[in-house]
């Protein structure tokens, strides 16, 4: 059995608590400099459960902040899934050919930088439909990170392994099912941790250009033009936690899929 | 009468034939490399690692490559094994001449080479089941099974290769190239990274496989351990320094089977072999004085 609570456990939570309190001070001491223009930590809380009391609740004419999360977190798993179905097969064939590379690359490097708010209107343009547009910019926008550490992993799957496949005779299947997916898998995963940190940053900026469903718009509407700060100092806090937690999820994954050589 | 006897005559001649026709003159070799260059190109221009090299070995001998560090005895190897071609001349394995790897020849890689994310039964299985095409797969897991009881890791069948010590993933990387059953068995320095004693200990394993199959497999090694080569091999062959290495000098190790380690190395011709490889290897014996 493996010891949960040991000191540095105990330290860790320390700290963490430590940093929790030194943050609250900070906001407390904005709030009481800006005579409370940003509400202070209290005052937050109270915004926070009155969010919170009925998060599922979906009529027409208000969705809870459940409601919001869940439709965020749809269009950015549509965005990223389709996303990353197409970045992992280019990135194999990006790694393993040095012509693909050569052919695709200067795109990757023209398109990687460009901000996603710059790609809205064109998706605007060509889906005529604005939840659609957000989910084109997601897309567009998680691509790059799994594209390239796929590319990487596969162009350095080292020569040893390679040369257990040469000497041994291995079908083509066998080395991209044994060989080549079992090395790039961690560098898979570590381009989706990157590409779904990146989705979830681009969401709320894309459901505030198209308005109507999201955190985003949660932000912009109910926070900024219904006047409350709070509202909006919520939301960044649950943004954070969801991103933090979608982290998480594939930092799990990486290390489970990671193996000593 | 005659009409049967008209036949088998035929098919005798037919035979003749067809095995002169696959196999060149001296069918005792089990390899025969001959008059083989080997030259990379690279960004500084084109280096030769060894030039005309020919040399044959008989089946079921043991023959020792050996050289100082970057004399191409690895390259060398490469070319029988099929990883690398010759720019000029060729190799016959077999009685046929060698343009890629094949399942006649087992490999034992410097670095043992196993796929870290799968066991070591698996690392086993996959090489099997890729080389060896016309077995059932019950067939295939008996090689693999078998394999693994010879070289005592059947208990381990279920570890990966980063939870093994380097003499036991040596041992797997060792098992998988008996498992494919080859004639010839390339070994790169496969013991370099192991210490004294468990190198001692596998050089003894080695030979018990090798007799397990009525010394039948043609064994080549690369190494740089005089002692190793000497009670492995019937021939050792001393490269000069590279680039553009050639064989120095091949040294016959005549001292009779089975060889026992602790005895043998006070066996006269043993020492007498010792020297010569050593004198061959080493230019100098003390270091000059200041003075």
């Amino acid at each position: 059995m493996k010891k949960i609570f040991n000191i540095q456990n105990a330290l860790s939570i320390l700290y963490f608590m430590g940093g929790l309190a030194l943050m609250g001070g900070i906001w407390e001491l904005i709030s009481s400099l800006t005579k409370n223009e940003i509400p202070s930590p209290k005052d937050t809380w109270v915004v926070f459960k009155e969010v919170m009391q009925n998060p599922m609740q979906n009529d027409p004419d208000y969705k809870g902040i459940g409601v919001k999360l869940l439709s965020s977190l749809q269009r950015v798993a549509i965005g990223f899934g389709t996303g990353s179905l197409i970045a992992i097969p280019i990135g194999m064939l990006m790694g393993s050919s040095k012509i693909v590379m050569n052919i695709i690359n200067p795109m990757v490097q023209i398109l990687r930088p460009v901000s996603p708010l710059a790609w809205f209107p064109l998706g605007l343009a060509i889906f005529q439909d604005s939840p659609q547009a957000s989910i084109f910019m997601i897309f567009i926008c998680s691509l790059w990170p799994t594209l390239i550490n796929t590319a990487f992993g596969v162009s350095h799957i080292p020569q040893d392994h390679k040369n257990v496949s040469k000497a041994f005779g291995f079908s083509n299947w066998k080395y991209i099912t044994k060989i080549v997916i079992p090395y790039t898998l961690p560098h898979i995963l570590t381009g989706l941790r990157l590409s779904i940190g990146v989705a979830w940053m681009v969401i709320v900026a894309g459901e505030m250009l198209s308005g109507g469903m999201g955190l985003g718009y949660f932000v912009w509407e109910e926070g900024f033009n219904g006047g409350s700060i709070a509202k909006i100092i919520v939301a960044i806090i649950i943004i954070g936690i969801v991103g933090l937690l979608l982290d998480r999820i594939f930092m799990y994954l990486q290390k489970k899929f990671s193996f000593a050589v | 009468m005659s009409t049967t006897i008209a036949p088998s005559i035929n098919e005798k001649s037919k035979n003749i034939f067809t095995k002169a026709t696959l196999q060149p003159i001296n069918t005792a070799y089990s390899i025969e490399i001959d008059n083989v260059t080997v030259s990379f190109k690279t960004p500084a221009g084109v280096y030769t690692a060894v030039k005309d090299i020919s040399l044959s070995i008989k089946k079921g001998e043991i023959v020792s490559i050996i050289g100082h560090s970057g004399c191409g005895k690895s390259t060398l190897m490469s070319t029988i094994s099929g990883m690398v071609a010759p720019s000029n001349g060729s190799v016959t394995a077999n009685g046929i001449v060698v343009t890629k790897p094949g399942p006649d020849r087992g490999i034992v890689f410097q670095n043992y080479s196993l796929l870290p994310w799968l066991t070591v039964y698996r690392n086993i299985y996959e090489a099997v089941d890729a080389a060896i095409k016309d077995k059932s797969s019950a067939e295939k897991k008996e090689l693999v099974e078998n394999n693994l009881k010879m070289v005592k890791l059947w208990e381990h069948k279920d570890k990966l290769p980063g939870q093994l010590s380097g003499g036991m993933k040596q041992r797997v990387a060792i098992a998988r190239a008996f498992a494919i059953n080859p004639t010839i068995l390339l070994l790169d320095e496969p013991f370099g990274a192991l210490d004294a004693l468990t190198k001692s200990s596998m050089h003894v394993e080695l030979l018990k496989l090798w007799n397990l199959d009525n010394r039948q497999k043609t064994i080549v090694m690369v190494t740089h351990d005089i002692e190793e080569a000497i009670f492995l091999s019937d021939r050792v062959v001393v490269m000069n320094n590279g680039p553009a290495a050639t064989i120095k000098e091949i040294v016959d190790v005549p001292l009779p089977r089975p060889r026992n380690k602790k005895e043998i190395v006070h066996d006269e011709s043993y020492m007498a072999i010792h020297d010569r490889l050593l004198n061959l290897l080493i230019d100098k014996f003390s270091i000059n004085d200041i003075h």
